[in-house]
């Protein structure tokens, strides 16, 4: 849109004291002289009815196309203030300028002067801000990939297709079923939770092979995966070495878990006594005898007593062992216990536990029915399994009698835990073992992004998301892991997982036809846009994406994938020659902003500091200091950024340029714990900060004058306290110098 | 947020908590129309009241600002307030459900500007901070309370104050006038997330919760943490407001317990593993007395490094009572199991670590539903399109109530799109 | 008694669990304990145990049988029942503990001279001699419980407080010789033998 064409409505809001406080005449002579909004509006209650259809009045009829709002915060009457498409910006004078200053007469002209930068900056937001277009890349496809044909992926896959969605699994071996078909049975999922039920997995392979909607490739796995939500092109590859090309709208990987090498476990007997199983191990056991006669494998004698250690090779920090918990095995060492006593009650069935997790409504019942039945539970620790003569001894401290103890057994099973099938580590190198190693990591996915074959892992392995509130959100949009691969899980939570999984899947594809922001920019339609004549293909921002969108193509520029994009704005702080935008959200919609701040000169002894805050953590802190009167100083001009990931050193050098006494970065913290929901955003802009001390050394400036600091969103009085201690700060150093 | 008329392709979740928002925004980002039913004034429920999550750490309102965010981004999705379901009718794909909005005694005319609660006096327990602090009898929930709108306590009509915050109203927003209103609204589905509730204290009589100003529960706990809660987020002693520096949290306070909860709350061992974090950081001691420490799959990270905390210590052992010596310092009697040990250890303050009761008794649900022994629904064909999300099935942490929410947003949109399918 | 201890013991190799389950009263209930140790920390005596009923229900899961049978521990107990009230599984620990405490006097195996179980047979033997409770001549047996000597001393020691029963009275002397019994004393006789009997009998035949 041509300048010609713009036609900027400010309105101005007097309510909520804001006219009592603020020189309401002035501020609108500034508005329309310097700010130069074509329209101007003052009101004595603008969110009312009255004052809202006066804007969509002159939208619909004054040709108005760009709405600049003095009053509240943006968080603040946000419906009311939504006018379709029409770019709207908020000049927060209620919760940032009147609600955090005094109202006194000494403070009336600074606190004016701060209302009147706000609708400054906010007219010129505006100005740089435009409708988003259609994105061009929109994807109608809304096939489900499903990777992995065990109880999660079938799951997924079911689920999926009875919401109208078709699927296709993708399964390494030869059959359905996954580990769950090598069970006998698993634990009961419905109340009264007393005895093991029947795995259900016949019954999901069933309704698979029933369903025209879901289509089953077997001995195949994924020889490379392509494209974006919407998009995904997939070569599926068989054994035989066939191969065949499919485009999917999304990807739920079920890929699962391997079990424990239990070799590991010398100690425990396993290896050195064939009668040292796993739990996997006895489940092919009971099923081997029909469930009725369970037989050692060792010379198949009737077993007659066992034990079962849990925590084998799990919860510790040994080197080689699990340092989790993989969550299920309790529970299935009760069903297994159960299998015995199902066959005759007189086999002693001894559990050796450490801490016994049963949780829930079911976990505790059913802890309750195997007592019931006879299994016994003893806490203890186990140190060492071995043959003693026709029997195992197993050796263990019994933690309540605060005893060593021995139990002698005809079978020894170990709980030992889940390694997740998540493929290669791509943010780590391998290690010298790991090179070695005859198996090394296969890669699941076979991704073919810039940023690795497969998933990012978050801890031991798992492809988990790191957010409680967000378990889904995947750094791979539009590809969302489920089950055991994501986190230990026995079959009912894989189920419920899954069926999250492919809801998910299914929101991806339909976002993905109507070019929208998934989480947590949800329904944003903006994208990224480039100008490749400036670009100097220096990678960063292919490197730093945090969500793997940008690829490079065959001339090494940078190739984006809008429905993989999350709108964070991390690849437009990241460029250095500023060729990366969004429609209404740029360099210049910020740097605009900044340059708007009326400078006073350096003998005014009003200092200038510019706050760039965090629009999800930071800037909802600021509002409710506001909330709560918490005072700060008139000084501080705040501009919300979508994610510090976001802020272009740029607009930290033009404010020191421009007279700037002091810059202030405020994200959310980063590291093992980070909250950033844009993952890596806080922590880049800390990195890229860290090379504004050459600037300010050039500029002969003192470092003191820019700071990044990390808050939360409950630092309300914390945050006020910083801005303080930086006005402080410039009272100390002294002045910019570079005031004009 | 929008404006939506129910249809038999509109989905309704009831109850706004963390379960209800998820569920709700879920199946409103994949193009379903959705109402959203909270019987409180605001949104958020439960982790509204937290200070922090485990295992991070992290703050509830960080991703509630998120969500709240899509509420307000989204069209299809229209949140109602101070509403409770009266009565369900109707099969699966059809639904009638009635319901009752409570008056809130403010429109939405509101801008949350604050004067009508400086205009009045009457002051009442803040249920927010579970009644250890007052709150205006006009007021806004929380600093993040959505629909950011004042409410005007019921039991202040017809007062003077009534009055006065009415007329301290420069928009009109107050109207003393308003009455409870009845709903029918037509649905497909229904997603039931109700919640959960603390299990009532008071019934453990050994631990004295009614008796003993220095036992507290942890849900009161969070909010003492809490910078904005009643101590400014110190950890005070009701009892002479002295700070706590030696904390003794009792586990399974009325859960895996069958004179009191039969189940186990899941999350309470996780708490209070957090809860010790507050502790340490304000330089106080913890000892968590236990029966077993269920910090399930890969968060058992989290309990290593709490039992690498020196100044938490952990005892095997139900608490049998506690008594209170002269100072009003809670003596924990009872028996470390591990060992058998006898012991009479005196604190500042003791948490206890109660459990989760499913917030509707099992015979007051409006609805034909299956309720297992425990009062938590079930899943059943019987149930049609009512499905369950988060703690209204099963005792769950965050992450697994928002998981398992999720999976309910699906169960609810395959009968819709079903729906839809049939009238084409 | 000692052979048909042997020969249980025997039976059970070592699963005394199995054995408390089949023998004990409320015995069934022992495998249903969860280790929280409510019951240890509830007892108003419990300074005075060896062994807490949640240990000991360990000890029993562990197959300590000589250990638990001869403990002194269940003797102690009085029945206050605080333990059955906060037991979070609703165990009837007090019965359990009387139930093995008979099961240990039933299988020879109870301590001689843990003074509960002497007043329990002193209270038996006068009770079922004539059907009422004799509670001069049980007081007197009970006071000279553990020999002649100390019996005196006991007696000097509470003699004025026997003056003032007396005066009120409330003590008998006359009833050391003069008993008087229940009516159909005979018949109590017969439906204790015909209990003991079928009492027998049903252990027998679970053990034989």
């Amino acid at each position: 849109m041509s300048e010609a064409e713009m036609k900027i409505g400010a309105y101005l809001c007097k309510g909520c004291g804001i006219g009592e406080r603020l020189d309401m005449s002035a501020i609108a002579m500034i508005t329309e002289r310097e700010a130069k909004a074509h329209i101007v509006k003052e009101h004595d209650f603008l969110c009312g009815e009255e004052g809202v259809s006066l804007i969509q009045n002159d939208i619909d009829n004054e040709g108005v196309n760009r709405v600049a709002i003095g009053g509240c915060s943006r968080r603040a009457k946000t419906e009311a203030f939504t006018f379709g498409d029409i770019p709207v910006t908020r000049a927060n004078w209620r919760e940032g300028v009147i609600w955090i200053r005094p109202d006194t007469d000494e403070a009336r002209e600074t606190t004016n002067d701060m209302a009147a930068d706000y609708i400054r900056m906010a007219v010129a937001e505006v100005k740089f801000m435009h409708k988003p277009e259609p994105n061009e890349e929109r994807a109608t496809n809304n096939r489900l990939l499903v990777v992995g044909g065990g109880i999660s992926g079938m799951t997924a896959a079911v689920e999926a297709s009875k919401a109208g969605y078709p699927v296709t699994i993708v399964e390494k071996t030869g059959a359905l079923g996954g580990i769950a078909a090598q069970l006998h049975k698993r634990v009961p999922e419905k109340s009264p939770f007393a005895e093991p039920v029947d795995t259900g997995v016949a019954e999901l392979i069933a309704a698979i092979d029933a369903d025209k909607n879901i289509e089953v490739c077997l001995n195949s796995t994924l020889a490379k995966t392509d494209g974006a939500p919407g998009r995904f092109e997939v070569t599926v590859a068989t054994e035989s070495g066939s191969t065949e090309e499919k485009t999917f709208g999304a990807i739920v990987q079920a890929s699962g878990f391997t079990p424990y090498d239990a070799n590991k476990l010398p100690e425990l007997g396993y290896g050195k006594s064939a009668d040292v199983i796993t739990q996997l191990e006895l489940e092919k056991l009971v099923n081997d005898g029909a469930g009725d006669i369970i037989k050692r494998p060792s010379d198949g004698k009737q077993v007659s007593s066992v034990a079962f250690v849990q925590c084998a090779g799990q919860r510790s920090d040994k080197e080689g062992h699990l340092p989790y918990c993989s969550g299920h095995c309790c529970t299935t060492s009760i069903k297994q216990a159960l299998y015995f006593k199902q066959s005759n009650p007189g086999i002693d069935t001894n559990i050796i536990y450490t801490d016994l997790r049963t949780p829930g409504a079911g976990g505790e019942d059913f802890y309750r029915s195997g007592q019931d039945k006879g299994v016994t539970f003893t806490k203890g620790n186990v140190s060492e399994v071995s043959s003693e003569g026709d029997s195992l001894a197993v050796k263990f401290k019994d933690l309540i009698l605060n005893e060593d103890a021995q139990e002698n057994v005809d079978l020894v099973v170990l709980a030992t835990g889940m390694v997740p099938n998540s493929g290669p580590n791509i943010d780590s190198e391998l290690t010298e073992e790991e090179k070695n190693a005859e198996e090394k990591p296969i890669s699941i996915l076979n991704l073919n992004y810039r940023q690795g074959s497969d998933m990012p892992q978050l801890k031991h392995g798992f492809n988990d998301s790191h957010f409680i509130c967000f378990p889904y959100e995947t750094r791979r949009t539009g590809i969302y892991t489920s089950g055991p691969v994501r986190r230990p899980m026995d079959i009912f939570q894989a189920k419920e997982d899954a069926t999250g999984a492919a809801l998910k899947g299914i929101q991806a594809i339909e976002n993905a036809a109507l070019g929208r922001a998934a989480h947590p920019r949800s329904g944003d339609l903006s994208f990224p846009s480039f100008q490749k004549s400036g670009c100097t293909q220096c990678k960063r921002c292919t490197v730093e994406c945090p969500f793997g969108a940008i690829d490079e193509d065959e001339q090494r520029y940078p190739q984006f994938n809008e429905a993989r994009c999350r709108r964070c704005g991390t690849c437009m702080g990241a460029c250095p020659v500023r060729v990366i935008s969004f429609k209404n959200y740029s360099v210049d919609s910020v740097g605009q902003q900044i340059k708007n701040v009326e400078m006073p000169d350096e003998f005014d002894e009003k200092p200038r500091i510019l706050l760039l805050a965090c629009e999800n953590d930071a800037y909802p802190a600021l509002d409710m200091a506001g909330m709560n009167r918490i005072e700060y100083s008139a000084f501080i001009r705040i501009i919300p950024v979508r994610c510090l990931g976001s802020v272009n050193l740029i607009w930290i050098t033009d404010a020191l340029n421009s007279g700037f006494d002091g810059v202030m970065l405020m994200g959310c913290k980063k590291g093992e714990n980070y909250q950033c929901h844009f993952v890596k955003g806080s922590e880049l802009a800390q990195i890229r900060t860290s090379k504004v001390d050459d600037t300010l050394q050039s500029l002969s400036l003192e470092p003191e004058r820019v700071e990044t600091h990390e808050v939360a969103i409950t630092d309300i009085e914390r945050i006020p306290q910083l801005i303080n201690d930086m006005a402080a700060t410039i009272e100390r150093i002294g002045m910019s110098p570079f005031k004009f | 947020m929008g404006d939506v008329i129910a249809t038999n392709q509109t989905i309704l979740v009831v109850g706004g908590g963390i379960s209800g928002i998820s569920a709700a925004i879920e199946a409103a980002e994949c193009g379903k129309q959705v109402i959203l039913l909270e019987k409180s004034p605001s949104l958020g429920g439960r982790v509204s009241q937290l200070h922090k999550y485990f295992p991070k750490l992290c703050f509830p309102s960080c991703g509630i600002e998120i969500n709240l965010r899509r509420i307000k981004a989204n069209k299809n999705l229209r949140v109602i307030t101070m509403a409770e379901v009266a009565k369900v009718t109707g099969d699966a794909g059809n639904y009638s459900v009635e319901v009752k909005i409570a008056p809130r005694f403010v429109n939405e005319k509101c801008t949350a500007c604050g004067d009508c609660s400086n205009a009045v006096e009457s002051e009442f327990d803040d249920e927010f901070n579970y009644g250890l602090k007052q709150r205006k009898g006009a007021y806004l929930v929380s600093n993040m309370a959505y629909p950011q709108r004042y409410v005007i306590d019921p039991r202040m009509i017809g007062s003077e104050d009534a009055n006065k915050a009415k007329d301290a109203c420069k928009v009109g927003a107050i109207d003393l006038q308003m009455q409870e209103e009845s709903l029918t609204i037509n649905v497909g589905a229904i997603i039931w997330a109700t919640g959960w509730k603390p299990y009532d204290a008071k019934k453990i009589q050994p631990y004295g919760y009614d008796r003993f100003a220095n036992v507290v529960t942890n849900v009161e706990f969070e909010r003492m943490a809490d910078a904005f809660g009643p101590t400014g987020g110190k950890i005070l002693r009701p009892s002479d407001g002295k700070e706590a520096k030696n904390i003794a949290f009792i586990q399974c306070a009325g859960s895996r317990d069958e004179n009191h909860l039969k189940h186990c709350s899941r999350i309470c061992c996780m708490a209070s593993l957090k809860q010790t974090t507050y502790v340490s950081e304000r330089e106080g001691k913890s000892t968590v007395y236990y029966i077993d420490i269920r910090a399930i799959d890969r968060i058992d990270d989290f309990y290593q490094k709490v039992q690498a905390d020196e100044n938490v210590s952990f005892i095997k052992s139900k608490v049998a009572n506690i008594i209170e010596d002269k100072d009003g310092n809670p003596i924990l009697k009872g028996v470390d199991t591990e060992g058998y040990n006898r012991y009479e250890n005196q604190h500042d303050l003791v948490v206890l670590a109660t459990g989760m009761e499913p917030s509707i008794p099992a015979d007051a649900f409006p609805m034909d539903i299956k309720i297992n022994e425990e009062g938590f629904i079930e899943a059943d064909e019987s149930n049609g399109a009512i499905f369950a999300a988060g703690c209204s099935s099963d005792a769950l942490d965050v992450n697994r109530a928002v998981q398992q929410a999720t999976g309910a947003a699906l169960r609810a949109i395959q009968v819709v799109n079903k729906v839809a399918g049939m009238e084409g | 008694m000692s052979n048909g201890n042997t020969a249980l013991a025997e039976k059970y190799r070592n699963n005394f669990l199995q054995e408390v389950i089949a023998n004990v009263e409320e015995g069934e209930w022992v495998r249903m304990c969860m280790q929280c140790g409510v019951c240890a920390g509830s007892c108003p005596l419990g300074n005075a145990w060896a062994h807490t009923p949640q240990e000991i229900f360990m000890m029993i899961r562990a197959g300590k049988r000589e250990e638990v049978l001869t403990s002194d521990s269940m003797w102690m107990c009085t029945s206050c029942y605080n333990c059955i009230v906060r037991c979070p599984r609703k165990l009837p620990i007090t019965h359990i503990m009387h139930g093995l405490a008979h099961y240990a006097e039933r299988m020879g195996l109870a301590p001689k001279n843990q003074p509960t179980r002497k007043f329990a047979l002193e209270f038996w033997k006068n009770l079922t001699k004539t059907g009422r409770v004799n509670e001069t001549s049980l007081g007197v047996k009970l006071y000279f419980i553990d020999g002649f000597v100390s019996g005196i001393k006991k007696g000097l020691a509470a003699l004025p407080l026997g003056l003032r029963m007396f005066k009120t009275k409330r003590l008998d002397p006359m009833a050391m010789i003069s008993s008087s019994g229940c009516k159909g004393k005979g018949d109590i006789h017969k439906i204790l033998a015909k209990a003991k009997a079928i009492e027998d009998a049903k252990f027998q035949s679970k053990n034989a």
